[in-house]
């Protein structure tokens, strides 16, 4: 009987040019779902503790939800793999049209181990599955290489992923391309990819994608659009996508201005939904089954980098390649957050690297090479040290490309105050004195610094209520309980895998209909919430075991020690104090002991004393 | 003047997110897959300019003409060309000379599919979230008979 999985994964040996078909298990649905929860068992199970991310045992898996693939709208997928970054657990989530060909094709996932002798590129057309020299593609940009890969198996309407030369070169934040130019963007899954030699992987699925009970689907879908059509927060994105953010945060006080030393920046609509609808915007594209469309397609028409093709320049491209490096000029912030996409390179950790490095030739610690300018304001500077990075052209690019810790590390000084990240992630674009529960989201976040594993800046200055009281500003009480809930509820919609904007419109009975209705097997509106708490402890053995704990739960130094000195929250930081408080209260709320690792208690509980081993391998 | 049903396409409203052709494939085969529907999408110029593009229901329909059995024949209440089932004999003349490949034989069902207009009533007309497909009626001019044209 269908229950909208297709029922195995690829499994493909890179070193030994070999794939084959596994059964996915019964118990690793039931226990797990898919997408995010299938990650979190799956690296746990499959890559060795110490594994080195970029050496042939990690692996790199493409995995998608029950739902990806149906009508249930926005539905996704994700790439996961060991971060090179950060060292932990990663999982980074892409729209766009790969992840439901995952399913066309006939599979679940695909799970990538090895590294091949010479690059190569994966062409999976159904069950035919070949490893093809990628010869005349490597060295090419992403999207480059997505139009050669189709040019070479003569499959216009493959959909592709690729790395580009960032990736090929194993920046350690460099991304994977996504069918078409959407990003699994963070910690470094681009890497991973180039250390095993892959540039890309093309697929073209004729399966049917077949869900339990198609009436009921039917109607919970049509219901589930209803619910987007009439959503507010949902409109929001398909009038500007995320572009409408930059002022908001600008308004709020948690916009990153000058490599975040404030956050507050007078400029900010430029780069905004207002600069962007007038130099940008032409129309809309959507990713697979989304009737939101935030994607704004559009095109510099007009000055020095016209003309190029653009998507939206996002909330966080925007905020880290414009506000967060003193940029206003919004067509060359797209034009920095393309050179990024098509190099291969995350835009936000970008973004957080090349502040760090204006900081530090401000301070004296690094020259301006001749020529060039690195200088907060200075786009010629900008585009140096994403090109000197991705093609590691100079010693300068080699040193940044491994992200701000490292760098950091390595010039030493005072250097670490002003390197801003979490477990070697880079920030995200919402700076957070004055909104400590986004500080404790991004101690606690599995892979490193991320606000989108549980958005606090919306009880913390947004005006969310919680459990129908409004929430006290500025206060670390009481911020730990609603952050766990928040992360519990994304892990296990994470694990479907569904799109964070298409969520602001849907409620948990909607998702909790549609899942049933696939499946066959009937949930609840707090399914997410149980299941989304047992993969948010799955993810937290694999970076216990990878010596992650409460020493690694903490905030950039700037964060702590120094005091915003402008804007809506003025004085504000959060202290040691702070984040000792909030750290022990999640703990406690957690189940974790003093160092952050999960109780025998609390696995017991979530039954993950029980959980088999997936014992599957090329 | 003869006004028949037919679905205009809006490129400059269609966001390419293909819930048509999802809409299309569940009520074709009870499943989901974009490749199988009957309608088709095509992404230009890096996803700037997306073109849906849907059996146009000729006039002169070479899918009928080119039929060894004559399976396709005109539904007169919709006036979409629709396959009959127990005539098809699966042999794909249809889609080798439908110059835009919108009828052909599905693997599944070993039979010729093509847009049949859902009997008045399309799906992927009812779910596009934009308006980039729409109903719209041609208006013909009058035949000195109602037959179709004679290619015999």
């Amino acid at each position: 009987m269908a229950d909208a999985y297709m029922g195995q994964f690829l499994m493909v040996d890179l070193t030994r040019e070999t794939t084959r078909a596994v059964p996915v298990p019964q118990w690793l649905k039931d226990q797990f779902v898919g997408g995010k929860g299938f990650g979190a068992k799956l690296l746990y199970d499959l890559v060795p503790p110490g594994t080195n991310p970029l050496g042939p045992e990690n692996v790199l898996m493409f995995l998608t939800g029950p739902l990806t693939a149906t009508a249930a709208p926005s539905m996704r997928a994700c790439a996961v793999t060991r971060s090179p970054l950060t060292g932990t657990y990663l999982d980074s989530f892409f729209g766009g049209r790969f992840g439901p060909e995952i399913k066309y094709a006939g599979y679940d996932g695909i799970i990538i181990f090895g590294k091949a002798s010479r690059p190569v590129y994966l062409w999976i057309k159904d069950s035919r599955v070949e490893i093809r020299p990628a010869k005349g593609i490597w060295g090419t940009s992403t999207l480059e290489a997505n139009a050669l890969i189709k040019k070479d198996i003569e499959e216009p309407e493959a959909r592709v992923v690729t790395i580009g030369q960032a990736g090929e070169n194993q920046v350690l934040f460099s991304l994977i391309c996504c069918e078409y130019n959407r990003q699994a963007g963070r910690g470094g899954a681009g890497a991973v990819m180039g250390s095993k030699n892959l540039k890309g992987i093309a697929i073209k699925g004729s399966r049917i994608v077949k869900v339990h009970d198609l009436k009921a689907f039917d109607a919970a879908c049509k219901g589930a659009y209803a619910e987007i059509a009439q959503s507010a927060a949902c409109a929001t994105y398909t009038d500007g996508g995320t572009s409408s953010a930059i002022p908001w945060s600008n308004e709020i006080g948690t916009l990153p201005y000058r490599n975040y030393k404030s956050q507050s920046d007078p400029q900010a609509d430029k780069i905004g939904d207002e600069g962007q609808k007038k130099h940008l915007f032409l129309g809309k594209a959507a990713c697979f089954a989304c009737p939101i469309r935030c994607s704004q397609m559009g095109a510099v028409r007009t000055g020095k980098h016209s003309h190029f093709i653009t998507d939206i320049v996002e909330y966080e491209s925007a905020a880290l390649l414009g506000s967060n490096l003193d940029i206003h000029d919004v067509r060359a912030v797209a034009h920095l957050t393309k050179l990024c996409d098509e190099y291969g390179l995350d835009s936000m950790s970008a973004g957080g690297v090349i502040g760090f490095a204006f900081e530090a030739a401000n301070n004296g610690v690094i020259q301006s090479p001749p020529g060039v300018t690195l200088d907060f304001g200075n786009v010629q500077g900008a585009e140096y040290l994403i090109r000197s990075m991705a093609l590691q052209e100079n010693e300068l690019g080699k040193l940044l490309s491994q992200g701000v810790k490292r760098a950091s590390t390595a010039l030493g000084g005072n250097t670490g105050d002003y390197a801003m990240h979490v477990k070697g992630l880079e920030c995200p674009a919402w700076g957070p004195r004055g909104t400590p529960g986004m500080g404790l989201a991004y101690m606690t976040a599995d892979r490193g610094a991320c606000h989108q594993r549980g958005f606090m800046i919306g009880y913390d200055v947004g005006g969310d209520e919680y459990n129908g009281q409004p929430v006290e500003p500025y206060l670390t009480k009481g911020r730990a309980v609603i952050l766990v809930e928040l992360q519990n509820f994304i892990a296990g919609t994470d694990a479907l895998v569904k799109c964070d904007f298409t969520t602001c419109g849907l409620s948990s009975e909607t998702f909790a209909a549609m899942l049933s209705a696939a499946t066959g097997k009937p949930v609840e509106a707090d399914y997410f919430n149980i299941i989304g708490e047992k993969i948010w402890n799955q993810t937290r053995l694999y970076n216990v075991r990878e010596g992650f704990l409460a020493k690694d739960d903490t905030l950039p130094r700037r964060f702590i020690k120094e005091v915003l000195p402008d804007g809506p929250h003025k004085g504000q930081r959060i202290s040691q104090e702070d984040m000792d408080y909030m750290r022990r209260d999640y703990y406690r709320i957690r189940g974790w002991d003093k160092e952050g690792r999960p109780t025998s208690e609390t696995l017991k509980k979530l039954g993950l004393d029980q959980a088999p081993d997936f014992m599957e391998r090329p | 003047m003869t006004q028949i049903l037919s679905i205009k396409t809006n490129f400059d409203l269609c966001t390419g997110c293909s819930l048509c052709q999802l809409a299309c494939s569940q009520r074709l085969l009870g499943g989901y897959n974009p490749h199988r529907a009957l309608l088709r999408i095509t992404h230009k110029t890096e996803n700037l300019y997306h073109f849906p593009l849907v059996c146009n229901q000729c006039e002169n329909p070479y899918c009928a003409n080119v039929c060894p059995v004559k399976a396709i024949s005109r539904n007169p209440q919709t006036g979409a060309m629709v396959v009959d089932h127990d005539t098809c004999i699966g042999c794909n003349m249809c889609r080798k000379y439908c110059p835009i490949e919108m009828v052909g034989v599905d693997p599944d069902l070993n039979k010729s599919v093509k847009c049949d207009l859902c009997n008045g009533n399309p799906a992927c007309v009812a779910v596009c979230p934009t308006g980039a497909l729409e109903l719209a009626y041609r208006a013909l001019p009058d035949k000195k008979n109602n037959e179709e044209a004679d290619h015999g």
